[in-house]
């Protein structure tokens, strides 16, 4: 009775919609009881994968790879529309440094263990790249969806790697598997290869992020629903046209991102969220169609190796790699044991595992299956403990709650006036001043006050408390005049 | 209200040595303190530290405002410090920043802190007051310009 069309899509279209409705309600249970969100994605596709309860078998590794693949474009993109260009100054180099020698050294370091373990050398430096990245998807969630507030250079560092480190971990996974592959050994090409792709990532990246930055400022859409598809296509430019040119289309992506999300933007606030909302789509079906992949029984069988090598990954590789790389840096032994720690490791090693299972590498059915074992085991071990030790590390900032409110502007045009909201914290010389005495420049307005679960229209009388969040109306050239009142605005 | 009037040759650092946030506000709360035995230079520091925590008073244009509230003092208390080489001062336009006033108001006179800060700001809004200061040979020079712009507002 399902043969016929349109019943099988049908079908496809009703289980897919359980699994994702499924995923997105147990999200929040999940964050209740300290489980990483992405976990829950992926165990919810394993249960309903190959050997699963619906008995549906789905074993496409290249339709998998796509989605993995378009999926991470999209988190890469969202994330950088977010990423502040104040951040980037901080923490680029670093960064940096983290992203390209860093990855380099945790794959060398994991690979020999996995040499010590039984591999053979290639395998072994594959199943290395692989998992030398820390996965942005995850680490933006866990920093933005957990009300972790982490101080700023130890979030800025921890989100920027994550963001730029994925390209490096491409390249190598792809170079080595078709080195395995074609059974020729690994040259110094792959420096030269390294070089090329970062290079000419990073130079388009920055090409598009201007265009598209420009084209934002210029073009005229009908309707503001349409903006989103004005930026989802330069994302996936920004993807296609690198990679087509030998480039790095995950570098160029994100770099591309954080230009525009720098820039003017019209219906910015709308935007943002069409962006964040694919984003979390992108993760879920991510993490569904992966775990669709994994067949437990074989995951079983593995286990073992992906336990100690997950082991060796979170408590030698990425601490001491992490130190290495910090320490000329300056940064605090604390914070360096913090990020150290941090490196979640989520979808990207999975999606890179399908790929040697594309090329035909021998071996690699059992290789995917390590992978899976150790990012399930990271997701638990550094994954399940980032909030706990956050605040036990001291590393939580002083940043305010966010209001209970939020008031915007929303407009398709770009407009000669903000509207920011301000933390009143005792400090600031506007603490219990009269809104009247607030020497606001000409054209500012103090437009609410949010005070607990009241919104107060602010007369002049008003007086203003520590704990309020006042919205102010100003002009743009006011921002530091107006910053210099109240402090940094809450939306900064 | 008068800027000028608040401040004396003593309370200026025309050469400041600072070259980071935290040394830069206790070289002039050290000034200050000097000046007025009643004044403790450590909460002073503090208080500018807890404001700075908030968002940084560099506004740009290498002008810096760090200020607060002193619950021991009368009236207003300032200071004007220049450091030549600048100092990194996370400003909003990410600039160093070279010219310092530092402003103390009694805890309950946020009308008179209020309006000190926008006062100064005022002031500096001029481009030619603030390569003018640059450009000053020492304290008595720097209050004449301070004297003059301030003139050039009423």
């Amino acid at each position: 009775m399902f043969e016929q069309e349109p019943a099988p899509t049908a079908l496809l279209f009703a289980v897919f919609g359980i699994l994702m409705g499924l995923s997105a309600l147990f999200s929040r249970a999940a964050q209740r009881i300290g489980i990483p969100v992405v976990l829950v994605f992926l165990v919810i596709g394993m249960v309903a994968g190959t050997e699963g309860v619906t008995g549906y078998s789905f074993d496409d590794f290249g339709f998998a790879f796509r989605i993995g693949m378009a999926a991470l474009v999209l988190i890469l993109f969202d994330g950088g529309l977010n990423t502040p260009m104040m951040s980037v100054r901080q923490g680029v180099r670093p960064a940096a440094i983290l992203a390209t020698l860093g990855v380099v050294g945790t794959a060398l370091i994991v690979a020999a263990a996995a040499y010590l373990l039984g591999f053979g050398w290639p395998e072994a430096l594959l199943i290395g790249a692989i998992v030398s990245s820390t996965d942005a998807a995850a680490v933006f969630s866990l920093l933005r969806g957990s009300n972790i507030f982490l101080k700023r250079k130890v979030g800025v560092t921890l989100e920027i790697e994550s963001g730029s480190n994925d390209p490096m971990a491409v390249i190598l996974t792809i170079s080595l598997a078709s080195a395995a592959a074609g059974g020729d050994g690994i040259s110094w090409w792959l420096i030269m290869e390294v070089v090329t792709q970062l290079g000419v990532g990073a130079v388009l990246g920055i090409a598009f992020g201007h265009g598209g930055r420009w084209l934002l400022s210029r073009a005229r859409l009908e309707a503001g629903g349409l903006y989103p598809v004005l930026t989802l296509a330069l994302a996936l430019l920004a993807f296609g046209v690198p990679t087509l040119f030998l480039g790095s289309g995950f570098l160029a992506v994100y770099i591309a991102a954080v230009i525009m999300g720098n820039g003017p933007i019209p219906y910015r606030s709308g935007l943002l969220r069409v962006h964040d909302s694919i984003a979390w789509m992108s993760q879920i079906t991510m993490f569904l169609v992966l775990g669709l992949l994994v067949t437990p029984a074989k995951l079983i069988e593995v286990a073992w190796v992906g336990v100690l090598l997950a082991l060796v990954l979170a408590f030698l590789a990425r601490p001491l790699v992490v130190l290495l790389t910090l320490l000329p840096f300056r940064y605090p032994m604390r914070e360096i044991g913090y990020i150290g720690w941090v490196g979640l490791r989520g979808a990207v090693p999975i999606i890179l595992a399908t790929f040697p299972v594309l090329m035909g590498v021998d071996g690699s059915d059992t290789l995917f299956h390590v992978v899976c074992a150790m990012v399930i085991v990271n997701t638990l071990i550094p994954g399940a403990t980032v909030r706990w030790l956050t605040r036990r590390m001291g590393l939580t900032s002083d940043e305010p709650p966010p209001p209970p409110a939020v008031l915007e502007i929303q407009s398709t045009q770009i407009l000669d006036g903000e509207i920011k909201s301000y933390y009143i914290n005792e400090a600031s010389a506007a603490c219990d001043a009269r809104i009247a005495d607030l020497p606001f420049p000409k054209g500012s307005l103090a437009i609410l006050l949010v005070r607990g679960k009241q919104l107060l229209g602010p007369g002049g009388d008003t007086i203003l408390k520590p704990g309020d969040h006042l919205y102010v109306f100003f002009r743009p050239e006011h921002l530091p005049f107006i910053g210099l009142l109240f402090g940094r605005s809450e939306d900064d | 209200m008068s800027i000028r009037s608040l401040l004396t040759e003593d309370v200026i650092v025309s050469e400041m040595t600072a070259r980071d946030k935290k040394s830069a506000l206790a070289e002039l709360c050290d000034r200050l303190a000097e000046q007025r035995s009643d004044l403790d230079r450590a909460r002073m520091v503090s208080v500018l530290l807890d404001r700075e925590r908030l968002g940084s008073t560099g506004i740009g244009h290498g002008i810096a405002i760090p200020h607060g509230k002193l619950p021991e003092i009368e009236g207003l208390v300032t200071g004007f410090g220049r450091s030549r080489e600048g100092v990194d001062f996370a400003s909003m336009d990410d600039c160093p920043a070279h010219l310092f006033f530092v402003l103390f108001a009694p805890t309950a006179a946020s009308r008179v802190h209020l309006d000190a800060l926008a006062l100064i700001s005022r002031i500096l809004q001029n481009p030619d007051v603030r390569s003018e200061l640059m450009e000053a040979s020492g304290p008595d020079n720097i209050l004449e310009v301070i004297e003059k712009a301030e003139k050039s507002l009423e």
